[in-house]
């Protein structure tokens, strides 16, 4: 009950910054595509500093987590047809709905009409992935 | 709440749920496996649905917060979109009108690619572009340069033509 209240808070925390920064929003995604502003720009920059910042003084300082584990992150496996195909195919999707995956449960709560359709598509292309996966190029 | 919460602030502080989910969760920054979870949860007789997805079941309790924040902002902020873009000509009458029903093939295209490519990747803006950078990954850096290319055909070529 404790994890779950914990990561809905975080889930919440994040939603909560996407919204005030308004990364959640389809103008946004289109303005990045067009290079109309930096805000989208800096923020992903931002944020994957912070982030890289983080990780390597969790490297350095051999940090334990809450629960007394080493914590371990390991990279996701290289599957470069998979990641560049995938990859391109996520991105149309993206400008497109102008939503990628956790602003598509934002836009839930927000927006519940079109929220619940993207989440439908989210999860009907889940499902034809699941279908196709065998014959997809990998690597 | 004319203008956006500046970059250098919302940025640093999405970069921080990534030590938070480490220390508090254990788990890797990401979200796009929660359709997978849902759908081994809904649909398990789908041979990609059958896995062990118990890994998987923090991304949905995450899910549920994006959720909140959403049904929150929406209480409080009554004609968010209206009131918070700052419109570029271009974009002046979309943006205030772009979450309407008669939009709604747009976004299930949308979302069926977002789904499909995100499970085909592997992993998505925050598993990809966030956690897989900050890692230095190559499989992150790829797919992060491919999340870009695709999106500007998406924003450049289909939307003006398409939608």
């Amino acid at each position: 009950m404790l994890k779950f209240l914990v990561t809905l808070l975080l889930g919440f925390f994040f939603g909560s910054i996407l919204l005030a920064s308004q990364a959640f929003s389809w103008y946004r995604i289109q303005e990045m595509f067009h290079f109309q502003s930096f805000h989208m720009f800096g923020l992903l920059f931002s944020a994957i500093g912070t982030s890289a910042f983080f990780l390597f003084l969790i490297k350095r300082s051999k940090a334990k987590s809450v629960y007394g584990n080493p914590i371990d992150v390991q990279p996701k496996k290289l599957e470069w047809k998979a990641n560049l195909l995938g990859g391109l195919i996520f991105g149309i999707g993206w400008s497109i709905s102008g939503a990628c995956s956790a602003p598509v449960y934002i836009l839930v709560g927000l927006h519940w009409k079109i929220g619940i359709v993207l989440l439908l598509g989210a999860f009907v292309g889940t499902i034809l992935y699941g279908l196709t996966e065998n014959k997809l190029p990998r690597q | 709440m004319n203008s956006p919460l500046p970059w250098f602030i919302a940025g640093p502080l999405i970069g921080l749920i990534v030590p938070a989910l480490l220390f508090l969760r254990e788990k890797q920054f990401g979200i796009s496996s929660s359709y997978r979870f849902i759908g081994a949860t809904l649909l398990p007789k789908i041979k990609y649905f059958s896995y062990s997805k118990e890994g998987d079941r923090w991304q949905l309790q995450f899910a549920i917060g994006l959720v909140f924040s959403g049904l929150v902002a929406g209480q409080f902020f009554t004609g968010f979109d209206a009131v918070t873009v700052q419109p570029v000509e271009d974009y002046q009458q979309t943006a205030l009108t772009i979450y309407e029903w008669k939009n709604a093939l747009q976004f299930f295209i949308g979302g069926i690619l977002v789904g499909f490519g995100a499970r085909y990747a592997n992993g998505c803006t925050a598993g990809h572009c966030i956690m897989g950078v900050s890692q230095f990954a190559f499989s992150s850096i790829l797919a992060t340069i491919a999340f870009f290319i695709g999106g500007l055909i998406g924003s450049l070529v289909i939307n003006p033509i398409i939608f």
